[in-house]
């Protein structure tokens, strides 16, 4: 009687078990592999056919290589690596700068937190709408100060002038992802023991060398970091360029993202556009594994 | 103060110490404070005045002097802009939805059950958080297109998931981390079952969590342009950011309707901002979002 | 209704990676019913894993567990009438302290009026009537350690088990809680079963205390038995502040017969327990308590290093002539400074003789009656 209650309840108890297991784990690999696995598959099948989404042909590597060879390739990749590293090192650097400031508890502090979070979620077309406005060479107030105080003789029309185009949309891009560096740096900062400051004040330290031997040691991390993801992240933009210049001009803001999209849906060429995004989830892959083997991130949450 | 104060000499360099660097941190903090709200306030500017007033003069004027309505009637006689918040709300609400729905389960799921290649899993779901939409956005459209489903919710509700749910899942991968098993264990020692526990405790107390986490597809999604101006084609199913993207182009529009537009675009990350600021920090602290 | 618990041959085994560890190997015992309980040992020994058992939330690799005739050992926690309070307290953050204690009676579906009867009996008892409405987040840590046996007040259980739940208080609330802890034994009808680490705790608050070391059972009797007979080494030392001294010799045939020779000291023996042993090194325990500055028959040298006062008495630690370590506890002892010699004595009667396994061979009640027998 007893054991029979007892072999009963628990297969009831295994049932529910797994009827949870099932429930969470069958709906998260249905999506991954609708969404993820079977499109990046898919991708990196039609990029060794030409015209794959017309009349197939097989070709093996010759779309990666049309690719790689083509002469504006190099450009394209710089121009990707200079927008990476420019927009990913000033928002580190403004970030850094105002995390600090907050940290010290000035007045206004919690304020100047919450202004931060807007750029942020300010959705890219309207932070590109408000950045046209402001650097527009005929009403833009910007073009109207400088030239005011005699800085330009000129307007300058920087989204659409071949010297500025890379400089405005960097401005552009920092104004809006600077407050990632801030509110992760910020949340580092605050979380240093203040016994550490006083120690070292009791000890004899300058404010300098507090800050050279406690906040950037702790800071360290973060600051790797963000620059390895703040940087694959920038590396990846696609839509705040293409909505500020499409690329443009004389594609001195075409990165590689702007080019995949060109490929496939200007020049109708999947081949080529798969080949490149192919290209490009490699490079990530390759970086992705450095960060894997140097900050471990997974270990946050498998032991 | 001026007791046990030993060596009287430091007292002055100290204070005038403290002082400048205080008018350095105010500097600062100032500096950053005109860079980030001026565009928002020429943004509100330039969309509550008529662009008369403000184009008068061969100079734009961004002081405030009347607020009139006339940017936004312009731009509900002259577009469709209604229609294009629609189709947003539509897509953003259906897969903020499914994205934390999916987000809560796995988290759970992937934190309290054991399994081997639990590495490898978060491995996956960081690396999927890295990677590039427009990366993402072209097999998605060719698949869409063979499929016939380009041009309807479902595809863009699916493709605004899929770069929404890396992040929420491993945001409430972490989250269930921090719940402890133990209000669990209490509850099935007082008789209440599995499923039970997870309605009346587990859900309960990841509130927090599935709060950032909506907050975060909510963001994902209504921010998107890449997603829609690749899956929506026709003209009367494009977002608000595709469709407003397009009016530039158009003789009838201005930078009036434009900011006007904007701003309707800025109210609800407005309001999350303002009310739910907590949880979107919360977010930040466990690694952001693009 | 109580209801006793019996273990028989239980095991629990965790596997990770590839290697096994065992929590709990061969746990035969039965703890009676309505009895107080305690399980004590060092961290890592077991002793969670047990409880655990024993509400259900881990099921044993091996062996039975039942209460009274009913075996329980596959049965799901929520089928066992258990309750059970957290070492991390384990209160629902989104719940009001009246909804947290109710919460088990609400899942058995007794209709809210009962229920808030019988929240405000137990509520009263524990003295936290005032914090009812509170939500948790607004309690004290110390208030938030009262609530927590509220949730088992009000259930009626069978089996009450308790994880540590005093680990982080402070020693004045420690001694508080243990006398509400106590009467809340009283007061229910359940077998209480309580875990922790803090050997004071466990002597001073059960009518029984399990000993465990790595996952084995050292011992399982009332505290006084285990003071006073503990069956090994490893129960001695874990048993009594501070430690037991454990002074070695050896077992040497001497003109009067067997006797236990150590340095600076000579125990005679009674030939019947080591007459096999002559040769044989053996571990003498003494309790610190049991070191006298006047009297004993047994003589010791004790170089003092560092004296502690304890209320009115005075802690000496210090060391032997061979350097082995030995503390003492005396009123007497206010005067000593580091340093000092003290010549303290002790009386077979008081000694545990441990053998080289580090069981005990023979407690002092049988040396002292051989030593009255023939006397130097």
């Amino acid at each position: 009687m007893s054991t029979a209650t007892a072999v009963r309840t628990r297969l009831g108890d295994l049932d529910e078990r797994r009827l949870l297991l099932l429930a969470t784990f069958v709906p998260l690999v249905a999506f991954f592999t609708v969404v993820w696995a079977v499109p990046i598959v898919y991708a990196l099948g039609m990029s060794l056919f030409a015209e794959p989404t017309t009349a197939p042909s097989f070709v093996g590597l010759a779309n990666y290589l049309d690719v790689l060879t083509a002469a504006e390739f190099p450009l394209f990749l710089w121009n990707s690596v200079l927008y990476a590293v420019s927009t990913t090192v000033f928002s580190l650097l403004i970030g850094l700068a105002l995390a600090l400031v907050v940290n010290q508890q000035i007045r206004g502090g919690s304020v100047l937190r919450t202004m931060m979070i807007f750029p942020y979620l300010l959705p890219t077309l309207v932070v590109i709408f408000i950045w046209q406005f402001l650097f527009d060479p005929n009403i833009g107030v910007i073009n109207q100060w400088l030239v005011s105080y005699g800085v330009v003789e000129s307007p300058v029309a920087f989204f659409s002038t071949s010297r500025w185009a890379m400089f405005a949309v960097a401005v552009t891009s920092v104004w809006k992802f600077g407050s990632f560096a801030f509110f992760i740096l910020l949340a580092r900062l605050q979380a240093i023991d203040p016994n550490l400051y006083e120690r070292a004040r009791v000890e004899g330290a300058s404010t300098w060398q507090a800050f050279r031997d406690i906040t950037l040691p702790h800071l360290r991390g973060a600051i790797l970091i963000i620059l390895l993801v703040r940087g694959i992240w920038m590396f990846n933009k696609f839509d705040i360029i293409y909505l500020a210049t499409g690329g443009g001009p004389l594609n001195v803001t075409t990165t590689l993202p702007i080019r995949v999209y060109e490929l496939a849906f200007n020049e109708v060429n999947f081949g080529g556009a798969t080949a490149l995004a192919g290209i490009m989830f490699f490079l990530l892959a390759a970086v992705a594994v450095v960060y894997f083997r140097a900050f471990e991130p997974e270990k946050e949450v498998a032991h | 103060m001026a007791l046990g104060e030993g060596a009287a000499g430091s007292i002055v360099p100290q204070r005038f110490q403290a002082r400048l660097k205080r008018a350095a941190l105010v500097v600062v903090a100032a500096l950053v404070a005109v860079f980030v709200t001026v565009p928002v306030y020429v943004m509100v500017a330039v969309a509550v005045q008529s662009p008369t007033a403000v184009f008068s003069g061969g100079d734009v004027n961004l002081i405030v002097e009347s607020v009139t309505f006339r940017n936004f009637a312009v731009l509900f006689q002259e577009t469709n802009t209604v229609r294009y918040f629609f189709n947003s709300l539509v897509v953003t609400a259906s897969s903020t939805v499914l994205s934390t729905a999916l987000a809560v389960g796995a988290g759970y799921g992937l934190t309290r059950f054991e399994f081997t290649g639990k590495t490898l899993a978060a491995r996956v779901v960081l690396f999927a958080y890295m990677f590039s939409p427009i990366v993402l956005a072209i097999p998605l459209y060719v698949i869409f297109y063979t499929l016939g489903l380009l041009d309807s919710y479902f595809a863009l509700t699916m493709a605004l998931t899929a770069i929404s749910a890396p992040f929420t899942i491993w945001l409430m991968w972490q989250y269930f981390q921090t719940v402890p098993i133990a209000l669990e264990e209490s509850a099935w020692v007082r008789g209440a079952s599995r499923t039970r526990t997870i309605w009346e405790v587990v859900l309960p107390v990841a509130r927090p969590g599935y709060i950032s986490a909506a907050i975060f597809a909510f963001a994902v999604a209504w921010n998107d342009f890449t997603m829609s101006r690749v899956v929506m084609s026709s003209e009367e199913m494009y977002t608000i950011t595709v469709g407003a993207s397009l009016f530039l182009d158009r003789v009838s529009i201005g930078w009036g309707e434009t900011m006007a537009v904007s701003l309707l675009i800025c109210i609800p990350p407005f309001l999350i901002a303002v009310f739910l600021q907590n949880y979107l920090l919360q977010g930040f602290n466990v690694g952001g979002l693009e | 209704m109580a209801r006793p618990i019996h273990f028989d041959t239980v095991r629990k085994e965790y596997r990770t990676a590839g290697t096994t560890h065992v929590a709990v190997d061969g746990l035969s015992l039965s703890i009676p019913e309505g009895s107080f309980t305690t399980l004590v040992g060092p961290s890592g020994c077991g002793k969670t894993t047990t409880l655990r058992m024993i509400a259900g939330l881990e099921t044993p690799t091996d062996g039975q567990i039942a209460f009274g005739e009913e075996e329980v050992t596959d049965q799901s926690p929520q089928d066992r009438n258990c309750a059970m309070v957290f070492q991390s307290i384990a209160l629902y953050p989104h719940m009001s302290v009246r909804d947290n204690i109710g919460y088990g009676l609400k899942v058995q579906g007794v209709p809210k009026a009962d229920r808030d009867d019988r929240i405000d009996e137990a509520a009263e008892t524990l003295q936290i009537t005032e914090q009812l409405e509170k939500m948790p987040a607004e309690l004290s840590g110390g208030q938030q350690q009262r609530v927590a046996p509220g949730s088992a007040f009000v259930q009626d259980p069978d089996v009450l088990l308790l994880d540590e739940p005093m680990s982080d208080l402070d020693a004045k609330l420690k001694s508080e809680l243990r006398v509400e802890v106590q009467r809340l034994h009283q007061e229910l009808d359940a077998t209480v079963v309580y875990v922790t680490h803090d050997q004071t705790e466990a002597m001073t608050m059960s009518d029984q205390v399990i000993l465990l070391n790595e996952g084995r059972l050292a011992q399982f009797a009332p505290p006084g038995e285990l003071f006073d007979a503990p069956v090994s080494k490893y129960v001695a030392e874990f048993i009594g502040t501070p430690s037991t001294n454990m002074l070695s010799a050896t077992v040497e045939r001497t003109d009067e017969g067997l006797a236990l020779v150590g340095d600076g000291f000579e125990v005679t023996a009674p030939s019947d327990r080591f007459r096999d042993r002559v040769g044989e090194s053996v571990v003498l325990g003494i309790r610190p308590q049991y070191l006298s500055t006047d009297g004993g028959r047994y003589g010791l040298v004790v170089t003092a290093e560092v004296v502690e006062q304890l209320g009115t008495e005075f802690v000496v630690h210090g060391h032997g002539p061979d350097g082995t370590p030995i503390d003492a506890v005396s009123s007497a002892f206010g005067d000593v400074d580091p340093g000092d010699r003290l010549a303290v004595g002790f009386d077979a009667e008081d000694l545990f003789v441990f053998g080289d396994d580090g069981r005990t061979i023979c407690h002092g009640d049988a040396l002292a009656a051989d030593a009255r027998s023939q006397p130097r």
